[in-house]
């Protein structure tokens, strides 16, 4: 009896000793996406001077991805390693938080080297904090062919830079052609633009785009963001209450007004509902977004056989907005400072990449000067939309742009603003319903933020 | 005589004794570190605040039974969350549950059944039992592209002539529900149906020769002889669903995409737990609701297994 206690006390240890390991491993979190990599060196010869030979990059897309494999050269004997976590109900940034949280607890190789984030995720949080570095004392130095928002953006409270942006997101109203010369009888951007310079000329085009077959956006959401970046306030105040903007007001009474009238659709700028428009048969005539958009979420309209490829053109619409944008943050954990730099480097001061970055991925890149070539070249034109010179275009809206108002709670309340919003346009629930619902949300995911 | 007997007995009590503990030692190890030890964990953690605000850590501190209080203050509209929810769950299990179990029975009767001995059984078998191999998020996913206003589903609807414009099933209660009923039914019934046959092959075929006899019509086999003797297993059945149906959590989840939508309606218990861990982490409110939900499927549970074995006697 006694040998069977101490075999079982035995059992009992080594057990509780293995479900230890397990919990400790189970918390290195990249670890599952991380290929096993194999390190000839073994980095055993001089390991001050060493870096490291895995680059891991955390992203919510491939949009980055696809730019940095074409334009960049990475290093002999680096592997990098790209962790993507899809971005949609704050799950990128879920993911991100706990892997820079336990950075100490991992080996060299899979601790971040180089994060991604957007406007959404409040880059100031990042930036403030101890897990970014200082890129300035990494070697990126020249920022003067940079828009200052983007600096000025992923910078702490001392002014310390801590990342860059490869792209400036100056928004605008992407319009097919072929519907507004149906509707407004022109498809010239100039006139269009003189036709849909306010709100009030918006909401009536959309009456006229109605009584002939046409939605004017094809989701209730659409324009949420023109408003959403006017706002004069932050989403919550310094005492922590939550605040509506009056443009966000007039966001809500342009979507219920939308809906019960039919001039859009009840679903997510994301949702298939919306981006089916964007195909040939397709009824809607306006999106509103960046160049990314156009380049990289309107991939429908890009389709070969059911697309509009040309069809489009763009112009500032009612309200001058920048939206999202892509920013590379450096991670201070990183153990390959010297390619860090250079990829930051090569993304905003390489004119031979900034170019491409236009020229073939009709990106609006970070480089004034770069962009500048191309906006004075008459030669220029942007095939998907019809010719126009798109940079030009972006060029004037970049100086409209001003980035103030942001707070850590912005993307979850942006997206349950309008997911909750949507079902009251939809009729299902009553208004105090939908925002009680909202409210609910908000808490749910953020417990220190007074609701109404 | 009596001392060989009495050697016998010693010695089979001081071996067996010491094995079998040793036998099931494992199990109660891992049941104390894997649940036992994280039911008290969470239990403990109900009692703080604790969550997380970004980048940065809020408590734990301790609050006392504020967590609860907070479950169940009512909202400016008067509902109390937790209360909705468990009916939403409730209601959503046993949707599918009824159809779930009724179908199961049936199957399981008709292929242990020797008067009927339908062929190709084997292939039946597998394919009733493959949906359940289908992860669930890949499921509703499908049912999620399927069921859209631009899906296949509407489309044929729209060209069979059946609805005049698009029919958007995520924006009803009835539609949402019935999608989330028929996906945990399609899921789960060939699991059931396996379950169910086995415990009608244990039962003694001369029961049913000695029914037949005796003149029994199959209905009446069914009542008197089957389902009695079927009821151990078909109560093991029923609660073990039933614990799985409390937990509901993937398809309305992916469905939905974690709204709940519409107005919360669908909306289970551990979809809102879920909402308070993913972003703020917060620890003492999912515990709390961790708390109800391990009441409400104690106090279920017993309800079920009374009222079934009472129904036996």
């Amino acid at each position: 009896m006694k040998k069977a206690l101490a075999l079982l006390l035995a059992l009992v240890m080594v057990l509780s000793l293995v479900a230890c390991g397990d919990s400790a491993t189970g918390t290195t979190e990249p670890k599952g996406d991380a290929p096993v990599v194999e390190n000839p060196d073994g980095g055993e010869e001089n390991p001050a001077v060493e870096e490291g030979k895995v680059f891991n990059i955390y992203a919510w897309n491939e949009e980055f991805k696809g730019f940095f494999e074409k334009y960049y050269t990475v290093p002999e004997g680096v592997t990098v390693n790209w962790i993507i976590t899809p971005n949609d109900g704050g799950a990128y940034r879920n993911k991100l938080d706990e892997a820079l949280l336990n950075q100490e607890n991992v080996p060299a190789d899979e601790k971040i080297d180089m994060f991604l984030l957007e406007v959404d995720h409040n880059i100031v949080q990042y930036a403030n904090s101890e897990f970014t570095q200082d890129i300035q004392a990494l070697g990126v130095t020249d920022f003067s062919n940079t828009y200052p928002y983007t600096v000025q953006a992923a910078s702490d409270a001392s002014g310390v830079v801590k990342g860059v942006s490869f792209q400036c997101c100056p928004a605008a109203l992407i319009y097919r052609r072929s519907i507004a010369k149906d509707v407004l009888g022109t498809d010239d951007p100039a006139e269009v633009q003189a036709l849909l310079d306010s709100w009030e000329k918006f909401n009536a085009v959309a009456a006229d785009a109605k009584a002939k077959g046409y939605y004017m956006t094809a989701s209730d959401a659409a324009t949420y963001r023109v408003f959403s970046d006017n706002v004069t306030a932050p989403w919550v105040d310094e005492a922590g209450n939550l605040q509506f903007d009056a443009q966000i007001d007039a966001w809500k009474a342009q979507a219920k007004e939308f809906s019960d009238k039919g001039y859009t659709i009840n679903t997510g700028i994301w949702d298939e509902p919306c981006t089916a428009q964007m195909f040939a048969d397709g009824k809607t005539m306006c999106y509103f977004g960046p160049a990314w958009y156009f380049n990289f979420s309107m991939g429908n309209a890009q389709d070969p056989e059911k697309g509009c490829y040309g069809d489009w053109a763009i112009t500032m619409g009612p309200q001058a907005h920048f939206w999202g944008g892509t920013w590379l943050m450096a991670s201070a954990s990183s153990d390959n400072p010297t390619m860090l730099a250079d990829i930051m480097d090569t993304f905003i001061n390489d004119e031979e990449v900034c170019t491409n970055l236009v020229a073939n991925e009709a990106q609006f890149s970070n480089n004034q000067a770069v962009n500048a070539k191309f906006a004075a070249d008459p030669e220029y034109g942007n095939d998907f939309l019809g010719g126009q010179n798109d940079v030009a275009v972006f060029v004037e809206l970049a100086k409209n742009i001003k980035f103030e108002n942001k707070t850590i709670y912005d993307q979850i309340i942006n997206e349950q603003l309008q997911s909750n919003w949507r079902e009251y346009c939809q009729g299902n629930v009553t208004e105090e319903e939908a925002m009680a619902n909202f409210y609910k949300a908000i808490n749910e995911n953020y417990p220190e933020v007074v609701t109404p | 005589m009596s001392r060989q007997n009495s050697r016998l007995s010693r010695r089979k009590s001081i071996s067996y004794a010491k094995w079998g503990y040793l036998f099931i030692a494992p199990f109660f190890i891992i049941y104390a570190i894997f649940t036992l030890y994280p039911q008290l964990l969470t239990i403990y953690n109900s009692f703080f605040e604790n969550y997380r605000s970004g980048l940065r850590q809020v408590g734990p501190t301790y609050v006392g039974f504020e967590n609860y209080v907070k479950l169940f203050t009512p909202d400016k509209t008067g509902s109390i969350d937790i209360l909705k929810y468990t009916w939403n769950t409730i209601v959503l299990w046993v949707g599918g549950a009824i159809p779930q179990i009724t179908i199961a029975l049936l199957l399981a009767i008709f292929f242990t059944s020797y008067r009927l001995n339908i062929r190709g059984q084997q292939f039946f078998k597998t394919v009733i039992y493959m949906p359940n191999l289908i992860m669930a998020s890949a499921f509703s996913m499908l049912f999620f592209t399927l069921f859209s206003t631009v899906g296949p589903v509407n489309d044929l609807l729209l060209n069979a002539g059946v609805i005049p414009e698009p029919y958007d099933f995520f924006a009803e209660k009835i539609s949402v529900r019935g999608l989330i009923m028929l996906m945990n039914f399609l899921l789960w019934f060939g699991n059931t149906t396996i379950l169910l046959m086995a415990g009608i092959m244990g039962i003694d075929q001369t029961l049913f020769d000695a029914a037949q006899i005796d003149g029994a019509s199959s209905v009446q086999v069914f009542f008197r002889v089957t389902l009695p003797l079927l009821m151990p297993i078909l109560i093991y059945t029923i609660i073990t669903a039933m614990i799985g149906g409390l937990q509901m959590f993937d398809v309305p989840q992916i469905l939905t995409n974690g709204g709940g939508t519409p107005n919360r309606t669908s909306m289970t218990l551990i979809m809102y737990l879920n909402n308070y861990l993913k972003t703020s982490k917060n620890y003492g409110m999912a515990g709390a609701i961790s708390v109800i939900i391990f009441i409400i499927t104690g106090i279920l549970s017993l309800f079920v297994y009374r009222s079934l074995t009472r129904k036996e006697d």
